[in-house]
């Protein structure tokens, strides 16, 4: 990596630790939480049904708790209380039980990042605004939907992961690292540290590549449609969760909303789903 | 009138970009218009070539498990669609490349937007990029092609329920699928996914898929589905099919009949692909069935205006949109052409394969009052033992002396090539004696053309009077 302008000339050296650490495969990246592998292998078991994913996530308390409390919320179930997991199971489906189980244990609290609590937090919102964005881009182009909520929700991953690796290491060689200049290493290693995260969770090679080419989906071979909705994706969960950012006339010029051939008409019918998207959102947070 | 071109084409796939290539090649100028950021259109992108590129390893792994003995093969469990259409990427690459090179040598100009009728000369066209603009032309070619079907019952959802053109975007080969139609892309998808180990359940409510061909070509298509594991389930009307809410997709029969299994695909036919053009505002209207009408030159009914491919309807297909879109253009710039081929081969890349040209066994019965025909098994053939072809056949239809060939079908791997032999023989009117005056390789499945020709010829005696 070329040299940055870090505040701290010592933040190159961790930046050179960290990039080196990933390359050799020794960075050490978050375990996939046992649930979340589970719900993983579950919902894409064609023989599993809703009990066993009841009892699995039973198993967690905490996540069994915030199942029930979404599954409870008003975009869900507006005017029924359930009672049982099972019960929310078959209201709402094994598969959004497993989105919303699935985000719930791959989440912004698995990350030890003192200070940045409120950034992992907005990170973790916007990667799962991008998934569901994403599906919905997804089905608008009649592209592949199933896989694109798995693609959104880690497009993100290596950003919170830098940031608590880059801690660590400043911790354990007593640097002092300023918020800008772990900023600047999130910005510059997200990428090959997210691939690398993926790789070892055992992700399916399309959210691999779409991780690696996130910011240049151009580049992208076997996952490049599937990347570019990810990137579309992104720009309207900006949009939503920061219009000030990124206003509606901006999100309609951005030159990946042409690549992803979208017609004005189609952007617009898009954008109709704002407020619902929004509130599945909210709802997936356990607000 | 001045136009800014003197013709423009409205869609790139076959029909499309075959009739641009003749208009540029007569010295018109001529805009191609496409809404899609690539050139091809669904023959490219969403149907044949992605079909057929998977159907190429479905091939393989049937082979490889058929021949166990010699590598011991198992397909991974969670295999992603990915890997099985793998070489897909090559293959639309140089296409793309080729087809690009075509359109570019002849000076076309491609415009990449979506056109739309303002009146029978001029189009505006909606840009993905930067401003609309509208154009006009002398002569306007539709080459809009053709969209899956909806029926009302069915919700597509293109995550379990899925349409001929989302099908291949599914991330894993399911486990099972139920395959609602059996039409040619209901029974290519079905027989592709069951020799890839998927558990199909093919519905219809006709009593055979493919009921424009003879039963006895049919029959071995469902034997040889069926024999691979799949189900078929003909004279069964479907009510409903939905996603069960957790982990698969429900289909509901009228009989009581009830199917499981982890994905759908409704191939329910398709229906011309209009909904952007306000074809209206060229005078033009759908005919009764949701297609353009168009006389024997391809013109529709706004005298300007021409339409090839499958927004005319039947037969639909790659082969035929390309002649029609090269007839419309001849058509509508006064270059003359011969009368366009009435035998036209028809190819169901199955799972054997099926193909056919002229007349049915049915159809010949019903103009001569009889038919003689002549049948030759592959397993009787030495290529076909070689090849272990099981569910193999050539059949030979002739007039009711036994003399006049009148059509030609084949199921089994091959056919969709060897047809052309039986084609060229039709085109030249040719007595069935031809099959058996000429000499073929051997051993070749083209064998089988002189086996059913003596067939039919030991039949003269039996037929004449
Ligand atoms: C799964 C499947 C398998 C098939 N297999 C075979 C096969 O093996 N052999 C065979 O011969 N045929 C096959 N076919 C049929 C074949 O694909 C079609 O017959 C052929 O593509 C029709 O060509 P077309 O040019 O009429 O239309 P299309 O190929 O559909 O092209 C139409 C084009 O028009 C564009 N368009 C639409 N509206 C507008 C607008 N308003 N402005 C600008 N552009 C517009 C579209 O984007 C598209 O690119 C298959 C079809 C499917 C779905």
């Amino acid at each position: 990596m070329n040299n940055l302008a870090f505040e701290n000339p010592d933040a190159q050296t961790i930046a050179h630790a960290l990039q080196s650490r990933t390359a050799s495969r020794e960075l050490e990246v978050p375990l996939l939480p046992e649930v979340a592998n589970k719900v993983i292998t579950l919902s894409q078991d064609p023989e599993s049904d809703a009990a066993q994913l009841a009892s699995l996530i039973q198993s967690d308390q905490a996540l069994a708790g915030h199942v029930m409390h979404i599954a409870n919320s008003a975009a869900y179930s507006p005017n029924a209380t359930l009672v049982s997991l099972q019960q929310a199971i078959t209201r709402l489906g094994m598969n959004l039980i497993s989105d919303i189980a699935l985000a719930a244990s791959i989440s912004a609290k698995m990350f030890k990042a003192p200070g940045f609590e409120n950034h992992i937090q907005s990170i973790w919102r916007h990667a799962l605004a991008t998934a569901l964005w994403g599906k919905e881009i997804a089905r608008q182009g009649r592209r592949n939907v199933e896989a694109t909520f798995l693609c959104g929700l880690l497009h993100s991953i290596g950003r919170p992961v830098v940031i608590q690796a880059a801690l660590d290491c400043a911790n354990k060689t007593h640097t002092k690292l300023s918020e800008a200049d772990v900023l600047l290493l999130e910005e510059n290693l997200h990428t090959p540290v997210g691939v690398a995260v993926a790789q070892r969770w055992e992700m399916p090679q399309i959210v691999c590549e779409s991780i690696e080419f996130f910011h240049a989906y151009e580049k992208a071979t076997q996952a490049r449609e599937q990347t570019t909705m990810i990137n579309g994706g992104a720009a309207f969960a900006t949009h939503m969760l920061t219009p000030d950012q990124l206003s509606a006339e901006q999100l309609t010029a951005l030159p990946v909303l042409a690549d992803l051939n979208l017609y004005d008409d189609e952007v617009q019918s898009l954008l109709d789903k704002k407020d619902d998207i929004k509130s599945t959102m909210e709802a997936m947070l356990g607000r | 009138m001045s136009y800014d071109y003197d013709l423009i084409v409205i869609g790139s796939g076959p029909a499309g970009q075959k009739a641009a290539v003749q208009g540029a090649k007569a010295g018109q100028k001529v805009a191609l218009v496409e809404r899609d950021k690539v050139l091809g259109g669904a023959c490219v992108h969403r149907g044949t070539i992605p079909s057929k590129t998977l159907r190429e390893n479905a091939l393989r792994v049937k082979n490889m498990r058929a021949n166990a003995s010699l590598a011991n093969f198992q397909l991974a469990e969670d295999t992603e669609m990915a890997t099985l259409i793998d070489r897909l990427d090559q293959v639309l690459l140089a296409h793309d490349h080729y087809m690009r090179k075509q359109i570019e040598r002849n000076k076309i100009e491609t415009i990449h937007g979506r056109a739309k009728f303002v009146d029978a000369h001029q189009l505006h066209i909606a840009k993905v990029r930067g401003e609309a603009q509208t154009l006009s032309a002398e002569n306007i070619i539709i080459a809009t092609g053709s969209f899956p079907r909806k029926p009302d019952n069915i919700p597509v959802d293109h995550e379990y329920l899925f349409d001929s053109d989302s099908i291949l975007s599914m991330l894993y080969l399911p486990k099972s699928l139920t395959v609602l139609g059996g039409g040619v892309i209901a029974s290519e998808y079905a027989s592709i996914f069951q020799a890839l180990g998927v558990k199909v359940t093919m519905i219809d409510k006709y009593p055979r898929p493919l009921g424009f061909l003879d039963q006895d070509l049919t029959d071995k298509f469902v034997h040889a589905f069926t024999d691979m594991g799949g189900t078929w389930l003909g004279e069964h009307t479907v009510v409903s099919a939905r996603f069960d809410g957790l982990a698969g997709v429900i289909t509901e029969c009228s009989n009581g009949a009830t199917i499981r299994s982890e994905k759908l695909l409704c191939a329910a036919g398709r229906i011309a692909n209009v909904k952007d053009l306000c074809i209206e505002n060229a005078g033009l209207a759908l005919n009764e069935r949701g297609l353009i009408s168009v006389d024997q030159n391809l013109r529709t009914s706004t005298p300007n205006i021409f339409a090839a491919g499958d927004v005319i309807g039947p037969p639909s297909l790659a082969s035929t949109s390309m002649e029609q879109g090269r007839r419309a253009t001849c058509n509508a710039i006064g270059l003359n052409l011969g009368r366009i081929a009435s035998v036209i081969p028809s190819g169901i890349y199955g799972i054997p394969e099926l193909s056919a040209v002229g007349l049915t066994e049915q159809q010949a019965i019903e103009a001569n009052g009889a038919a003689i025909v002549g049948r030759a098994n592959f397993e009787e053939i030495a290529r076909g033992q070689i090849s272990g072809i099981q569910d193999g056949m050539l059949k030979l239809v002739c007039d009711p002396q036994g003399e006049q060939l009148l059509g030609v079908m084949i199921v089994g791997e091959g056919a969709t090539e060897l047809i052309h032999i039986g084609q060229m023989a039709l085109l030249n009117d040719a007595p069935v004696d031809i099959f058996v005056e000429s000499i073929f390789n051997f051993p070749t499945l083209a064998e089988a053309y002189r086996v059913a020709a003596l067939a039919v010829i030991g039949q003269r005696k039996r037929a004449k009077p």
